[in-house]
């Protein structure tokens, strides 16, 4: 590719990139305010972080499931997101040492 | 106008307190940010790009997966429809994102909100809204956060375009390619309401899981996300 189509085609990208970031908060602005809209957009947070984890944890094989129950024991258990965190990687790591996966 | 029922009340603030708490709430993802940025370098070596380009990739467009995928579609002639539909719909996941941010940004001036938006991305958002059940108003939290990510995720591009031999191996030994969904873990858990939150949740988590099955790659976080939110309201509904 040539210097000329690459910097057109990282522009295009920031472009239509940027076009996402933005366009959700955009759209969202036309909707009048509400507490049915509020409550939307609420369970809308939860729900696309519930559709981030639950498909990697499963299609992640063993040390995912191992990593993101290490974790949800330990956060529930101790409250402290840190170390509940790397507490579930330490798992994770273990967990792939010790069956060579 | 009905009253929000946030605890902190209506409006939200964008403030530099705020961009360095959020910066120092990014710091333990900053390491597989790193890692990842760095394997984007080297990724892009091998796919033909100069150092120049990648860098410059990393620096305008900031999003990991998509950037991944535009190194399969580098040739020439430019393949223009597939390339930017790739990034689309990879992308596309950032229009649930900034819906969500709503409250967030409310009474913010137009430049301050979009320019915020230039740095949104799954980390930062997430951190902010884990932040926001404790009470957080303020939008620099998020660009504080995606600051910190930009400045590691480039430098890192860099670095691995120019010279380096870290490779997604290295990072699956000590189970760093786990932090990113561990993190998302956590946040996840500071947001649960009990039963309220139990069956939009499920509903979006089975969406999810379908759209990975039947749907082409990419889509399941925009399904699971809009399937999760509409039980939601459905749910709101039936209850007032």
């Amino acid at each position: 590719m040539n210097t000329s189509d690459t910097l057109l085609v990282i522009f295009a990208m920031a472009l239509v990139t940027y076009a996402t970031r933005a366009g959700g908060l955009w759209v969202v602005g036309f909707m009048p305010m509400s507490p049915r809209l509020e409550a939307f957009l609420r369970y809308l947070a939860g729900s696309v972080l519930v559709a981030l984890v639950v498909p990697a944890t499963v299609r992640g094989e063993g040390a995912a499931f191992v990593a993101v129950g290490a974790t949800l024991v330990s956060v529930v258990l101790l409250r402290r997101a840190l170390l509940a965190m790397a507490i579930g990687v330490l798992a994770a790591a273990l967990y792939r040492r010790y069956t060579g996966m | 106008m009905a009253t929000p029922f946030h605890p902190g009340g209506g409006r939200a603030t964008l403030t530099l307190a705020g961009v360095w708490r959020g910066a120092r709430a990014m710091l333990p993802v900053l390491i597989p940010v790193f890692v990842f940025g760095a394997a984007f370098g080297i990724a892009a070596r091998g796919a033909g790009l100069e150092g120049w380009a990648a860098s410059l990739m990393s620096a305008l467009v900031f999003a990991g997966a998509s950037q991944f995928a535009a190194l399969d579609l580098w040739h020439a002639p430019v393949p223009w429809v597939p390339l930017l539909l790739a990034t689309f719909a990879i992308n596309a996941r950032h229009l649930l994102l900034g819906a969500s941010l709503r409250m967030l940004t409310h009474g913010l001036s137009a430049w301050k909100r979009y320019a915020a938006m230039i740095v949104l991305s799954d980390l930062n958002w997430a951190a902010l809204i884990a932040a926001e059940a404790r009470g957080e108003r303020d939008l620099g939290y998020m660009v504080g956060g995606g600051l910190a990510m930009w400045v590691v995720w480039l430098v890192a591009t860099v670095i691995g375009a120019e010279a380096g031999d870290v490779t997604l191996t290295d990072l699956q030994r000590y189970g760093l390619d786990l932090v990113l969904v561990v993190f998302f873990t956590t946040t996840l858990v500071g947001l649960y309401r009990k039963r309220i939150d139990d069956l939009p949740w499920l509903v979006a988590g089975l969406a999810a899981l379908a759209a990975v099955w039947w749907l082409p790659t990419n889509w399941h976080v925009l399904v699971g996300g809009l399937a999760g939110g509409l039980a939601g309201l459905v749910q709101h509904g039936r209850r007032t």
